[in-house]
């Protein structure tokens, strides 16, 4: 009875137009709208790298890896990546480690190891701490009792502490974030929540005199007056609002944004693409680039609340979410609503390790799409 | 309850995510509203703020040089050009006062450029825009672009610019007619800021925005405004560099006026060349008596104006500036020398005119002349004196002293001064060149101002010989001959006989001024005129061995002055005297006599007589003129070739 109506489902959703699709695994709206994304980040690519093919063909090949890395985690069935949580995730702990201790630096930071490759485990902590914490509440009554709440948030901030002494302030939040979603699915009330954020206000001045570094304070000042520094903090700010600003409703055209053309725009093609995007396709490309967020979004969340067991809906919203948290504050620090953080526009801009990682969380998800009818429970 | 709690709860459990996954879409979709209205904010309501921005960012409004104007001579012949070449440019701006040293040191173990090189630029660029570019080097020459092309990348704010430079091609011969040009230095700017702010003009200044360069004497000075043109814009987009990525709109500039001038620079050349041969210092005007325009304005020794417009050089600046020859001194127009016996005419003329002496009177020469109760002899040059009956005429050929000596002390300083005047003495010639001097044409407030003592009638006696207090510029020399060959007309002199005007196929020529003298009775002029005639024949002229043998009637009268004061009781020695003590050599005059196309004045230093040493070269180059422009009076052409035609008959 319960196979018969898993075919149908199967049958009804997707077997009439995607059977190709179904049988590797992959979801096709999703599919669709990480493909339009990353056609859409080509484009703005091309122009923002001063019409180089050659960086064209460079961010193919990244996308074409983050694919295959996509297909490959889709093809395991949750369960299977339940069962590894645990694994990678003390195996990222011990990465992290190892990065503090004997790290290769870059910029002042330490993020880096090599083995064999060079890689930065906290990418890798990304994946491990969502599945980890997921893993944790999956099989405790939920909401969570106080005590596993306990539990849960430790797991969250071991390696967020860590990630924040590299220092990466950027990458800690967010890896936070994405353990708090999880806590948050699994359903802490709200009365935590509430004292948890009230909490945190407390926090924020003792951050600002006791964790956050320097340059960093700097980059909160510079955001909340550009003015301050405007050839040196604030011209990033400047700049790229400058050009959002200029574009107007319909923007100056593909390939004919003065700001970025003329090079006054800084990381044009890496964290600052958004400013490209707004000035040369305005406000209309905003919209569209925003839709296309939202479509992937709602389907992630969509997916999620179409899984079959405790970790897969966990796990989906909560790399869903984070996806969201990514591209609000790339967007917020480029249009100047939130201080510069470094981090890139998901699946539009140009560059490597961020990318490979949000294309296996949407292997996740295509995971916890197409296995349902193999789960039992 | 703590069991119960406890167990998994799948129902509650779904409806929990299921409103949480509510809320979180709610928060994401609110969260995408902000994003989107910051946008619209950015977008739609700053739009024309950050459009305006953006337009700033990229646009520069860049002046552009208009093109100097040329100068020709007479004929056609060019005298000062523009030439491209490629200069080695710097933005101050783009490389930043803190770098800006390193720069420069780096720049010039790169490209050979020397410490005035180095100190000239940072000199100039201290109080002009910093958005601007100034050449640190011109004329680099094609290794060095190559050079500079290869190793631009470490050198941010440099650039190597083709740009049109000043080239005069034949600069040695013209430099003290035409002038000179180079960098617009501190006083120049303000100068120009000055004149804005007494005038509220201030486009001038902006008139000059692209301009590196201005005329710094002679002519190029003189004609500044006229020569520059007037500068055009340029909207360019420029990258974050400030590279020029195009050119969106343009204004054209408007090239300068050309010049020509009423020089013979064939005459010019000549004149230069016979001064160098003589080996003399000196200086030679020619003027054209029917309008007052110059024919040659030469000052040996010269030097090459080329040298200074591209920034000259430690070591030939000063080599120039300490050669004892001063080749930078402008002899013909700024050198005032004792006109010694060449005024002569001009005195013997005012005598007449005035009455105090008429073509009859004669004087006894012994050799000297001494005032009443007064023991000093003031001698003649010819020591046994020129006897018993010189009357005016003869005075002038042979040039007696002692007739003058008398001739002053009738006339006195006042009537003098006046007189004088009149041939142009002791004021500018009004000729388009700054720096002329007006020599000194004494009277007894002069000396009262100038020597703070009376005047007394010694001084009078050596006025009589064109010497004393007496000084004059080899111009006014020349232009006082004119006066003559005019029949009493005195033109200002003038070097620039018309301008082009910008549409290149108009031109303008600028007013000449002249001024009669006070002749009188007509006929003294003309006894004074047949005097300076017999001056260049013989028997008795002392310019006849110069014209000997000249196909040409010339009219004119040589001098001789005293550098060196000689005692009572000593005579000039000419073999044994220091060079620098050695008499000035002078000559005016005038051919051809009849119908007088040029008049000439040559002055040298030091180089012993007048007759011997000026006269030819004045000869020469009266010939030369004549010949050149088919001047040569056509009488004597005709009985030349009857006489030919009579001998072929025989």
């Amino acid at each position: 009875m319960l196979k018969s109506f898993n075919q149908n489902a199967v049958s009804n959703t997707h077997k009439a137009k995607s059977s190709i699709l179904w049988r590797l695994h992959l979801d096709a709206p999703l599919l669709l709208g990480l493909i339009l994304l990353m056609m859409f980040g080509l484009l703005v690519i091309y122009s923002a790298g001063g019409e180089s093919i050659d960086l064209i063909k460079r961010q193919v090949v990244r996308l074409g890896f983050g694919m295959a890395v996509m297909l490959v985690i889709a093809q395991i069935p949750p369960r299977i990546l339940k069962m590894w949580a645990p694994v990678l995730y003390v195996g990222a702990i011990g990465f992290l480690l190892a990065v503090l201790l004997f790290g290769e630096s870059s910029k002042g930071a330490q993020r880096w190891i090599n083995v064999g490759i060079r890689f930065q485990p906290s990418e890798m902590m990304k994946i491990a701490m969502p599945m980890m914490v997921a893993w944790y509440f999956a099989e405790k009554a939920l909401p969570p009792s106080f005590k596993h709440l306990i539990v849960g948030l430790t797991l969250v901030m071991v390696p967020t502490i860590m990630i924040m002494m590299q220092p990466d302030l950027g990458t800690s939040l967010l890896i936070a974030s994405s353990g708090f979603f999880i806590i948050f699915f699994a359903g802490i009330r709200w009365r935590y929540l509430l004292s948890a954020a009230f909490a945190g206000l407390v926090m924020v001045p003792i951050m600002w005199f006791f964790v956050m570094h320097e340059y960093q304070k700097g980059r909160v000042l510079t955001f909340l007056n550009p003015e301050r520094d405007p050839l040196g903090a604030g011209y990033h700010i400047i700049q790229s609002q400058i050009a959002i600003g200029s574009g107007g409703v319909s923007g100056k055209g593909w390939l004919k944004g003065t700001q970025s053309q003329l090079e006054f725009l800084p990381e044009r093609h890496t964290d600052f693409i958004f400013a490209v995007l707004g000035e040369e396709f305005g406000l209309i490309g905003v919209a569209v680039l925003l839709a296309l967020y939202l479509f992937i979004i709602v389907r992630g969340l969509q997916i999620s609340l179409q899984a079959q067991d405790t970790f897969s809906r966990l796990l989906g919203a909560a790399i869903t979410l984070t996806f969201f948290v990514y591209l609000f504050v790339n967007i917020g620090m480029v249009s100047g609503l939130l201080p510069v953080v470094g981090l890139p526009l998901p699946l539009v801009s140009y560059g490597g390790t961020s990318m490979v990682t949000l294309l296996a969380g949407f292997g996740i998800l295509m995971s916890i799409k197409t296995h349902r009818r193999l789960h039992s429970r | 309850m703590y069991k119960k709690q406890a167990v998994k709860d799948y129902g509650r459990e779904i409806s929990i995510f299921y409103v949480r996954a509510v809320v979180a879409l709610v928060i994401v979709v609110a969260l995408l509203l902000v994003l989107l209205f910051r946008q619209f904010k950015l977008q739609i309501l700053n739009y024309e703020a950050y459009q305006t921005q953006s337009e700033n960012n990229r646009i520069r409004i860049r002046p552009v040089a208009p093109i100097r104007g040329l100068i020709f001579d007479r004929n056609g012949i060019l005298l000062a050009e523009n030439r491209s070449i490629f200069a080695l440019e710097i933005t101050p701006e783009i490389v930043g006062k803190k770098n800006m040293d390193e720069t420069l040191t780096r720049l010039s173990e790169l490209l050979d450029i020397d410490d005035k090189q180095l100190s000239d630029f940072k000199e100039q660029i201290k109080f002009r825009s910093k958005y601007k570019s100034y050449p640190i080097k011109s004329k680099l020459t094609e290794d060095q672009v190559a050079i500079f092309s290869v190793n631009r990348h470490l050198f941010r704010g440099v650039t190597v610019e083709a740009r049109l430079e000043r080239y005069y091609p034949h600069g040695e011969d013209v430099v003290h007619a035409i002038g000179r040009m180079s960098a617009i230095n501190k006083a120049d700017i303000e100068k120009m800021e000055q004149e804005a702010k007494v005038t509220q003009d201030f486009s001038k200044l902006k008139n000059y925005a692209a301009t590196n360069k201005m005329g710094k004497l002679g002519l190029e000075k003189y004609y500044e405004e006229i020569l520059h043109g007037f500068v055009g814009q340029e909207k360019v987009e420029t990258d974050v560099r400030g590279r020029v990525v195009k050119v969106l709109e343009r204004q054209d500039p408007v090239a300068g006026q050309n010049l020509y001038l009423h020089l013979d620079y064939a005459l010019q050349k000549r004149a230069n060349q016979l001064l160098k041969e003589a080996g003399a210092r000196g200086a030679v005007v020619a003027v054209n008596p029917v309008n007052g325009g110059v024919l040659a304005l030469v000052s040996q020794p010269s030097y090459d104006p080329n040298l200074f417009t591209g920034g000259i050089s430690q070591a030939n600046f000063s080599a120039l500036i300490n050669s004892e020859e001063r080749p930078l001194y402008n002899r013909a127009v700024q050198g005032t020398y004792p006109p010694a016996s060449t005024i002569k005419p001009h005195l013997a003329w005012l005598g007449l005119q005035q009455g105090v002496i008429d073509e009859r009177t004669r004087i006894a020469d012994p050799g000297w002349f001494s005032l009443p109760n007064n023991k000093h002899r003031y001698r003649d040059w010819k020591p046994w004196g020129h006897g018993a009956t010189m009357r005016v005429v003869d005075s002038i050929i042979e040039s007696c002293d002692t007739f003058f000596y008398d001739l002053s002390v009738r006339l006195g300083i006042n009537r003098i001064h006046e007189g004088m005047q009149q041939f142009g003495f002791g004021q500018k010639t009004g000729l388009d060149i700054v720096e002329e001097k007006q020599g000194i044409m004494p009277s007894r407030s002069w000396k009262k101002a100038n020597r703070n003592e009376p005047w007394y009638t010694g001084d009078t006696v050596n006025i009589g010989i064109g010497q004393g207090f007496w000084t004059a510029t080899p111009l006014q020399l020349a232009n006082s001959s004119a006066v003559f060959a005019n029949d009493g007309i005195r033109f200002d002199l003038q070097l620039v006989k018309e301008f082009q005007n910008e549409d290149r196929k108009t031109s303008n020529t600028p007013v000449m001024s002249a001024e009669q003298i006070v002749t009188g009775d007509g006929t003294w002029l003309d006894t004074i005129k047949e005097a300076m005639r017999l001056s260049t024949l013989p028997p008795l002229g002392t310019a006849k061995t110069a014209f000997d043998g000249a196909n040409f009637s010339a009219a004119g009268k040589t001098g001789t002055a005293q550098v060196k004061s000689i005692a009572q009781d000593e005579t000039y020695d000419e073999e044994n005297i220091e060079d620098k003590f050695k008499d000035n050599a002078l000559f005016i005059g005038y051919a051809p006599y009849e119908n007088p196309q040029i008049a000439i004045a040559v002055v040298m230093e030091n180089a012993g007589g007048g007759g011997g040493n000026a006269a030819p070269i004045a000869r020469q180059l009266m010939e030369f003129y004549l010949q050149n422009n088919d001047l040569l009076p056509k009488a004597i052409a005709i009985s030349e070739s009857s006489a030919k035609q009579q001998a072929s008959l025989d």
